[in-house]
């Protein structure tokens, strides 16, 4: 079988599971964390917005509404390398199967959506390695918006209120969410997201991911 | 696309100083704010890593060496755009003379000296706005050292220790500080910042900072 040519020069390998709030992603990353597991590859899980240095900054600023388009985005590229800075490097450096719940392209999405100049906001990650998998979980807006209320239930950010489309709450959740997948839906193609409908049974999820990824694990480029 | 080399044309008026710690740029400004106060014109103040969003963090963040080059940038832009869009901004439109103890130029000085390439940063600081006066003290790194180390050690990031260039503090903060004032030195000509020489007595740069702003306020149709 030819071997698998990786996006970076690191040991390991790095896997994204990108997708809108309620689409799935951390019960598929969770699934597939267990089956690399199984067969004894070292896994590293890293969840967006979790870095020691900012993260409860971050939560504490959206609590008091305290954030305007810039800030919020300069505050999550300071997440984002601090964790890339202290573990997803260093666990790619050391051959890890390196998980991710979102990358960089959910601050493409956010970010522009909330009026920021895309080239800014790509500079602002120019030190992100390319991921050599990008799973996305594409959900039809209706769907979505119904998993998101019948879940956590609509938050003030997630609802783009911060951006002022409307100040029905939900009309502006209803606009924020489309225009975060038109986002996605154009970086699709640039960034050759495997797009997954994520309507499909969490199992048949599983197994296209598990497939995607046993490809590469049995090019031997882990041995 | 950067807003920092292109006029403003605000109402208000932006004035800025820059040098490294001990070159007296806090001095002057302040000397200028109680005039410019005296003087009956609006007036507001505001200082590097001061915003309330986001200094605390960056200040401990700092004491526990937690910081590399690149979230040290970053941290200090959350703070500078924090203030840019809550103070800077708004103060401009309304009219005000805007007095600005370090600005953009100060990442652009350190970070660099840390490492971080120069593009990346001018790029992360595009949304500032262009200073109508941009001020550079000049001084040397000993000079500089013997003022703000009279009484205590070079703090860590301060002396640049995070890039073990040395393990004496002292001797890290001459090589650390002399690459920020070098970047500060090519900046004159990059963004025409106006240097002058710390070394001279505080009243002869007050004047000198006053002529020209009345220079500034002028063009503007303003009288002082």
């Amino acid at each position: 079988m030819k071997k698998f040519q990786k996006k970076h020069n690191y040991e390991g390998l790095l896997i994204v599971i990108e997708g809108t709030d309620g689409s799935g992603k951390s019960t598929q990353l969770e699934l597939l964390k267990r089956s690399i597991q199984a067969q004894s590859y070292g896994v590293m899980v890293s969840e967006w917005k979790t870095s020691r240095l900012i993260a409860n900054v971050i939560d504490d600023a959206k609590d008091r509404n305290l954030l305007n388009a810039t800030t919020y985005s300069l505050l999550y590229a300071a997440d984002f390398v601090d964790r890339l800075e202290n573990q997803i490097i260093p666990a790619l450096q050391s051959g890890f199967i390196v998980l991710l719940d979102r990358y960089y392209y959910t601050a493409l999405a956010r970010d522009v959506v909330r009026g920021q100049d895309i080239e800014w906001v790509k500079n602002l990650y120019e030190c992100a390695p390319e991921p050599d998998l990008i799973f996305y979980l594409d959900m039809p807006v209706d769907v979505l918006l119904k998993r998101i209320i019948g879940t956590t239930g609509l938050n003030y950010y997630e609802s783009g209120r911060d951006v002022g489309f409307s100040t029905d709450f939900y009309k502006s959740f209803e606009i924020y969410q489309n225009k975060c997948l038109e986002q996605y839906n154009r970086m699709k193609k640039e960034y050759n997201f495997k797009s997954i409908d994520g309507t499909r049974s969490i199992e048949e999820i599983h197994s296209i991911m598990q497939k995607e990824v046993q490809k590469i694990l049995d090019s031997g480029v882990l041995y | 696309m950067s807003r920092l080399t292109e006029k403003h044309n605000l109402p208000g008026t932006l004035v800025c100083v820059e040098g490294i710690d001990g070159s007296g740029k806090s001095t002057q400004i302040t000397l200028l704010r109680d005039w410019l106060k005296s003087s009956g014109k609006d007036v507001i103040f505001t200082e590097w890593n001061s915003s309330d969003l986001i200094s605390q963090t960056t200040k401990l963040a700092k004491k526990k060496n937690l910081l590399s080059p690149r979230t040290f940038s970053l941290l200090h832009a959350v703070d500078f755009a924090d203030r840019l869009k809550q103070v800077i901004g708004p103060a401009l439109k309304a009219g005000f003379i805007v007095l600005a103890d370090r600005y953009a130029y100060t990442a652009f000085a350190r970070d660099v000296a840390r490492g971080v390439d120069p593009d990346w940063v001018r790029k992360v600081y595009s949304f500032a706005y262009q200073p109508d006066l941009a001020l550079y003290f000049d001084i040397d790194p000993k000079t500089s050292m013997e003022r703000i180390c009279s009484n205590r050690a070079p703090k860590f990031y301060e002396a640049g220790m995070d890039l073990k260039l040395s393990n004496d503090p002292y001797e890290s903060y001459m090589i650390f500080q002399g690459r920020v004032i070098k970047e500060y030195q090519k900046m004159v000509n990059e963004f025409g910042l106006v240097k002058l020489n710390a070394l001279d007595s505080i009243h002869s740069k007050q004047v000198t900072i006053r002529n020209m702003l009345k220079e500034v306020l002028k063009a503007k149709g303003v009288e002082i």
